[in-house]
């Protein structure tokens, strides 16, 4: 028998965890609900919107803003489930007894949880390109889209996998990754937008849900270049490279049969 | 049995301790084992049978104290842990999972091929007598099946040493038979050290070659079952049963052996209860002399039962507690 590595082993943890989601029933089951969702919020932007060039951006915003939020948020809170659901089910001893490195476990489950953000893109594509082949920003709104939801994704998911690992139960890690979603997502829900004046800005930009959000919509609504709002993605590029560096150098210490932050 | 030597020692665990806070789960523990042992890792809830097996595993980390498990030393972890197989205390499945794709999965983990894996996870389920059910979900199966389905996953690793943390615990007694002789199986057939954790003095006079008995997360004994056992007085009283039609004249013929008291139940008259004096002269031979009472008087015995001098009674010497 050949020793598992971290190479190969993440790849076997990845393709359980995917198979579980996928084969299980809990992913499709997500992206039907999500596809209904969408459609309601398309056909509405669709049907009273007036056929104007701005609105029609704003309608193909809206669409992306939807699939942003619905897939950080499946996306967070299959990785919130990560560890402490495998603690309270008491398969987590079992995975901890295997020679694959710890921070490999982890990669497994972030690429499966990630999954779930590809499939709610891929679902809004045709969306997207109904509400916005008339103004022709379909390719520029996918990929700015794409780039800031994956971004997102991936930097949401490193902490809800953080979360889960220090959490004494699941249930307090699934609370405390919502309760942070929603706390990144309210000031991009405020009636009159998000605060404005140079300390609305700051908050802004170190909010990356909020600044991501912004920069999807300078370009797909402003019509803004790709390149000129770039520092808006500063906030969720450090989140996500800060997170990931927390988990593959920590994960020896932080994947423990025991949550909480002082068990032994 | 040839002369062991220091590089047949699967484990040996030195001084350790594992400490939370104020709370001292394991204090000081130290034993080896050998290739082919069973080493029973006996003691009530809360003696601290769980923390060695994880402390043994690398799941836990020791306060103090080291250990080698396999020839590894504590320090290479991730060597370990592909050379043991494990069946934690209360053991979680993947419900959705099939038996076979939840082997499948661990053998895949500890790097084989897909095919090998495959071939593995169809021989251990042939092994733990689970072929017929290798395709249905976890979920159906029952508890039996489960811990059998465990003790299969602690295998595919083909490991030196398997550690099996309370198998038979919920189990009725088919199951609990069966898992036994899994576990026994696994140290004849396999070579393996098998340490196994559990509270059930029976199962480790019937499968244990050696004991380690902890109490409040001290070894309060280690060494052979049979050393133990020597420690147990002789059995001083025992129940039997005689036809209800001859309980009169066995009882008769009780009552004239020297140094003995017989006791007869009222609602069970074929049962009668005979225990040695305190200075019996009967000492030496027991309580033979019942049985030989009963022969001369031509009643035949249906069943004879020794009451005490086993484990359970060195148990209770030695923790100062009742047997659970």
């Amino acid at each position: 028998m050949s020793r598992a590595g971290g190479s190969s082993g993440w790849r076997t943890v990845a393709s359980q965890e995917l198979r579980d989601l996928w084969l299980g029933g809990r992913g499709p089951l997500l992206l039907f609900a999500f596809s209904i969702l969408l459609s309601a919020v398309t056909y509405l932007a669709a049907t009273n919107q007036v056929l104007n060039f701005l609105e029609q951006r704003e309608a193909v915003n809206l669409a992306l803003q939807v699939a942003i939020a619905v897939g950080v948020l499946v996306t967070l809170v299959l990785s919130a489930d990560a560890i402490s659901g495998e603690r309270e089910r008491g398969t987590l001893e079992s995975m901890l007894l295997i020679p694959v490195p710890r921070r490999a476990m982890v990669a497994g489950k972030l690429v499966a949880a990630l999954s779930l953000w590809i499939a709610t893109f891929v679902v809004t594509v045709p969306y997207v390109w109904v509400l916005g082949r008339a103004v022709n920003i379909v390719g520029t709104a996918l990929l700015v889209g794409g780039l800031v939801g994956t971004l997102l994704a991936v930097a949401l998911a490193e902490v809800g996998v953080l979360i889960s690992t220090v959490s004494g139960s699941n249930k307090v890690s699934l609370s405390v990754s919502l309760l942070l979603l929603l706390a990144l997502f309210a000031p991009t829900q405020l009636p009159g937008g998000p605060p404005q004046g140079w300390f609305g800005d700051i908050l802004s930009r170190l909010n990356p849900v909020a600044s991501g959000l912004r920069y999807v919509a300078a370009v797909v609504v402003n019509g803004h270049d790709w390149t000129r709002d770039l520092s808006y993605l500063i906030s969720p590029l450090v989140t996500a490279v800060v997170a990931g560096v927390v988990l593959v150098t920590g994960a020896e210490r932080l994947v423990r049969l025991s949550g909480g932050v002082s068990a032994g | 049995m040839g002369v062991r030597t220091l590089r047949d020692v699967t484990v040996e665990a030195m001084g350790l301790s594992k400490r939370y806070g104020e709370h001292t789960a394991v204090a000081n523990v130290s034993f080896t084992a050998h290739p082919g042992e069973i080493v029973g890792l006996l003691g009530r809830n809360g003696a601290g049978k769980t923390t060695t097996v994880r402390l043994l595993t690398t799941v836990l980390a020791p306060t103090s104290g080291d250990f080698r498990v396999a020839g590894m030393p504590s320090s290479r972890a991730r060597e370990i842990r592909q050379r043991v197989g494990v069946l934690p205390e209360s053991a979680g499945f993947p419900g959705q999972q099939t038996g076979f794709e939840y082997l499948r999965y661990f053998g895949r983990l500890y790097g084989s091929s897909a095919a090998d894996a495959a071939h593995t996870a169809e021989r251990l389920l042939t092994e733990v007598g689970l072929t017929e059910r290798a395709g249905a979900a976890i979920s159906t199966y029952s508890r039996g099946m489960r811990q059998r389905l465990g003790i299969a996953r602690a295998l595919v690793n083909d490991p030196v040493v398997v550690f099996l943390d309370e198998p038979t615990l919920g189990l009725d007694p088919a199951g609990q038979r069966q898992v036994l002789r899994l576990v026994r199986d696994i140290a004849e057939h396999r070579g393996a050290t098998v340490v196994l954790s559990t509270h059930t003095l029976p199962e480790v006079e019937e499968v244990c070659t050696s004991v380690l008995l902890l109490d409040e997360g001290t070894v309060l004994h280690a060494g052979p079952v049979s050393e133990l056992l020597r420690m147990a007085a002789p059995p001083r009283s025992g129940q039997l049963r005689v036809p209800v039609s001859l309980a009169t004249r066995a009882a008769e013929a009780l009552a004239r052996v020297d140094g003995l008291t017989v006791t007869a139940s009222d609602e069970r008259p074929d049962l009668l209860r005979v225990s040695l004096d305190g200075e019996s002269r009967r000492r030496d031979d027991g309580l033979n002399g019942a049985l030989a009472a009963l022969v001369a008087a031509e009643v035949p015995v249906l069943s004879f039962e020794l009451e005490g001098g086993r484990l359970g009674d060195v148990f209770l010497a030695l923790t100062g507690r009742s047997d659970e």
